[in-house]
């Protein structure tokens, strides 16, 4: 039962990294969901044999990192979802693919070894900048730059009501899970003679709750839309990040900066 | 069954985008025709943050010590329509995303698909549909007959899909039927377990508002779909998907086991071993696969890499990886320097 | 002003709810609506807000009548503080709760800005501006409640327990924002105590008809009428009938 009370505390805690001041919180929404989407296209569009060319990639992260003032640490939390899978589907190649790519001294490393490694590296480098996105970025101005991609403002305005009722419903999944615990003390779960009543006495509570949602925002006179966010205008610094970023990423994928920094000493 | 991006090759989530961002303008477009389809705002939310919150619940399968989880394609479907319930789902993997790094930015729109088009779409017009307005069974029967095989059948396919994508972006070495033999098997047992829990909170809906669940009490033989359509295209089904599978299985005649422990001398490259020049297998299907294999490894590979064949890396690119390493470690360094300095300032 | 001719209503089961209620309320008046659980109070006011259709009789909001075609009129001079304040604030931040309804209206960003700014500091809550609601406690979020409706710039306000739930500090807060408002004022409650403290007249509901209406001061004190009713006396009055 403590899956809800961790999920909730995470969920607060991206919404506390969202309202801290940093010049990356202060960049236009779009920009840094743009230069998001392109930095984790050009990761995972890397060969899979070309471990060095990745690594220049981390630079990108790491200098957000310290320019937003969000630790590290936050993030490499969240790994441990998605990495498994990750993890489980790349530990095949190095039995399946085990032609020596090239030698160590006298090691040989397969191509098996270095493709899961790939693997593994932009597993990490797509979620981190995903967090840092999130974690530089309240969800309301998330949602104005999805608006200006011409996102359906249904569907915007489903994302804000349902992401306002997120941490309410995770509180009361968690308050009643509690008290079954409490009358059930030598169960881990909730027992199958429960199962259809536990989440189905939370479902119609919860139908009720829409109801005077609706009616709650009939009175106010809603029509169907909620009125937009507003949004600090596009900037210039805003223009400089893009362009800046995007321009150094491009470059980072066309050009194997680690061989040519090694070729320097070898 | 979230996908992280680096499962996936950027053609491969454009399309998946493309295929879920089709079908979500389709779904608004049909709810806003709907008369009251303000109505249905805050009852998808509400229902979106009540699924959202009840995957996290540990429901015991008795007996066996283990829990099993709600995803909730189906359950959203049964009580609020296809359309809506595919538009909470995917709300509820884009929250996921965002906030629990549960599946990757680039992959949502092959999440979407995945996990809440087979759910929603296929599930409600193809299963729940037809079985709750067949007129056969008690209705009680019909629930737990249509949950349970909605479920099994829609997890089948989201499971098959994420083998299918990953292994058309070149991200594995595992030929696909070693692959779908893996993940199929452990999703028909996630399945039933979701059908069971799905089944439990519809008859327990049924039982206190049974106006909340869809096509219970409609007539028989009303829609489209009827049930015999339903057998007749999951037949079908059975057979191209099975078909497809034991086609590429057979072009590797020793399967799984040749794979792990075969030929040395031939060398994995970026190949699905199927090699017809090194093995001699001289088929449709092999040429068939060589057709996949070509596909595969350019994908991955933009106009991009103009120097570099497949190895990228090499001693010099070690060095220089290491070096690019711990510049990243410094420049972190030097953030949390000016954090804590920024904190005593404070 | 606020006026019910008559007003019944039954469920579609067949069960009535309210029976031949009729009530006057005059501009800037703050009234107590009282009663057992059951009694109708909260249908009463949903039926004055539109919510619900009554089987006879009609409710007039400064003259205008409520029916479908007035809706908008009648929700624009009729603010309605819920019990359950997560049903009212429901957008991600207090802010933009606030700016919700006047945008609505048609109102300008400017216009719709400096309403709600007016709200808060007319409640002194001027500090809860840029917050979550799904962070704010249930007193603060019960303040930014009353200030979202007092951003629709009503003429009257209808409350359905305002302090339920709430530590005596946040309770003593509220009633002191209550009684600074110069709109006229329906609070349904079992808070006795806060009624007495609030209102000058109190309006008795029991099975659906009105029992009792008048001084808030003569009717509270009725220890027979009360108990009749499923109440009791305020505890500030206890021991002193």
């Amino acid at each position: 039962m403590d899956k809800v009370s961790h999920a909730l505390l995470e969920f607060r805690e991206m919404d506390e990294l969202a309202v801290m001041d940093s010049p990356i919180h202060r960049l236009h929404p779009l920009a840094k969901l743009l230069t998001a989407v392109l930095y984790i296209a050009l990761v995972v569009s890397v060969p899979k044999y070309a471990l060095s060319r990745l690594m220049i990639f981390v630079l990108y992260p790491a200098v957000l990192f310290t320019l937003s003032g969000i630790r590290p640490g936050l993030c490499f939390y969240k790994l441990r979802i998605v990495l498994p899978l990750v993890c489980a589907v790349g530990l095949f190649n190095p039995l399946l693919d085990k032609a020596p790519l090239f030698y160590l001294g006298r090691t040989a490393v397969s191509g098996g070894t270095v493709s899961m490694l790939t693997l593994m590296l932009k597993g990490v480098l797509a979620l981190t900048v995903s967090f840092l996105l999130v974690a530089t970025t309240s969800m309301d101005a998330l949602c104005a730059a999805l608006r200006k991609l011409h996102v359906p403002s249904f569907m915007v305005t489903l994302l804000l009501l349902t992401y306002r009722y997120i941490s309410l419903l995770m509180e009361q999944v968690s308050v009643m899970s509690e008290a079954y615990a409490l009358r059930a003390p030598g169960q881990k779960g909730i027992h199958i003679s429960a199962w259809g009543s536990f989440l189905g006495q939370l479902f119609l509570r919860s139908m009720d709750r829409a109801g005077e949602l609706y009616a709650s925002m009939q009175l106010r006179g809603f029509r169907g839309e909620f009125p937009h966010a507003a949004v600090t205008p596009w900037q210039g610094r805003d223009t400089l990040f893009v362009l800046g970023a995007a321009g150094a990423l491009i470059l980072f994928r066309c050009v194997d900066m680690a061989v040519a920094l090694g070729g320097l000493f070898t | 069954m979230h996908m992280a991006d680096a499962l996936l090759s950027p053609t491969a989530a454009a399309v998946m985008y493309a295929a879920s961002g089709l079908t979500a303008g389709a779904s608004v477009h049909t709810l806003r025709k709907e008369e009251d389809d303000t109505k249905m705002l805050p009852v998808m939310a509400v229902s979106a943050a009540l699924v959202f919150a009840g995957q996290m619940i540990n429901y015991t399968i008795p007996g066996t010590g283990s829990s099993g989880h709600l995803c909730g394609g189906m359950l959203l479907s049964a009580i609020l329509g296809p359309q809506a319930g595919f538009l909470s789902m995917i709300v509820i993997l884009a929250i996921q995303c965002l906030f629990f790094a549960d599946g990757g930015l680039l992959a949502l729109g092959a999440n979407v698909w995945n996990m809440a088009f087979y759910g929603c779409f296929v599930g409600y017009y193809l299963i729940w549909r037809p079985i709750m307005r067949s007129g056969r069974f008690t209705p009680r029967t019909r629930i737990v007959l249509a949950s349970m095989l909605g479920c099994i059948l829609t997890l089948q396919l989201g499971a098959f899909s994420v083998v299918l994508e990953t292994t058309l972006s070149g991200i594995t070495e595992l030929p696909l039927g070693a692959f779908a033999a893996l993940m199929q098997p452990i999703h028909l047992a996630i399945g039933a377990v979701e059908g069971l829990i799905t089944s439990a909170v519809l008859l327990f809906l049924c039982q206190a508002r049974p106006e909340l669940l869809r096509d219970l009490d409609a007539r028989e033989g009303s829609g489209r779909f009827s049930l015999k359509t339903t057998v007749a295209v999951l037949a079908v089904l059975a057979l191209v998907v099975g078909g497809g599978l034991s086609l590429a299985a057979s072009s590797n005649p020793d399967g799984l086991e040749w794979a792990l422990f075969g030929n040395r001398e031939s060398g994995y490259s970026e190949n699905m071993a199927l090699d017809e020049d090194d093995f001699g297998v001289t088929s449709a299907a092999a040429d068939k696969a060589a057709a996949i294999q070509e596909t595969t490894s350019f994908l991955p590979d933009y106009a991009f890499a103009g120097s570099d064949s497949a190895a990228g890396t090499s001693v010099s690119g070690i060095v220089g990886s290491a070096m690019v390493a711990g510049a990243a470690v410094l420049i972190c360094a030097a953030g949390g320097f000016f954090r804590r300095k920024k904190r005593a300032g404070n | 002003m606020i006026e019910l001719k008559n007003i019944s209503f039954s469920y579609e089961s067949g069960r009535e709810v309210l029976r031949d209620v009729s009530f006057t309320l005059a501009d800037g008046e703050c009234v107590g609506l009282i009663g057992a659980n059951g009694a109708g109070k909260s249908t009463l006011m949903r039926i004055m807000l539109g919510l619900l259709t009554p089987s006879r009789g009609e409710a007039l909001i400064d003259g205008v009548k409520v029916e479908k075609k007035s809706l908008p009129e009648i929700r624009r001079r009729l603010g309605f503080v819920l019990q359950d304040s997560d049903n009212q604030m429901f957008m991600p931040t207090v802010w933009e709760d606030l700016l919700f309804a006047p945008l609505n209206y048609g109102l300008s960003r400017e216009a719709a800005e400096r309403r709600a700014m007016d709200a808060l500091e007319t409640l002194g809550i001027t500090e809860l501006k840029d917050r979550y609601n799904h962070k704010i406690s249930g007193g603060e979020k019960r303040m930014a409640a009353i200030a979202v409706v007092l951003a629709m710039e009503p003429s009257a306000i209808l409350m359905d327990e305002p302090t339920t739930a709430l530590d005596p500090l946040n309770r003593r807060t509220v009633i002191r924002a209550v009684n600074a408002l110069p709109q006229t004022r329906l609070i349904a409650a079992h808070d006795l105590d806060m009624i007495l403290d609030c209102c000058s007249r109190v309006i008795l509901l029991s099975g659906g008809h009105i029992a009792a209406d008048g001084p808030a001061e003569v009717i509270l004190r009725d220890k027979a009428l009360l108990e009749a009713n499923r109440m009791e006396l305020p505890f500030s009055l206890a021991g002193r009938s």
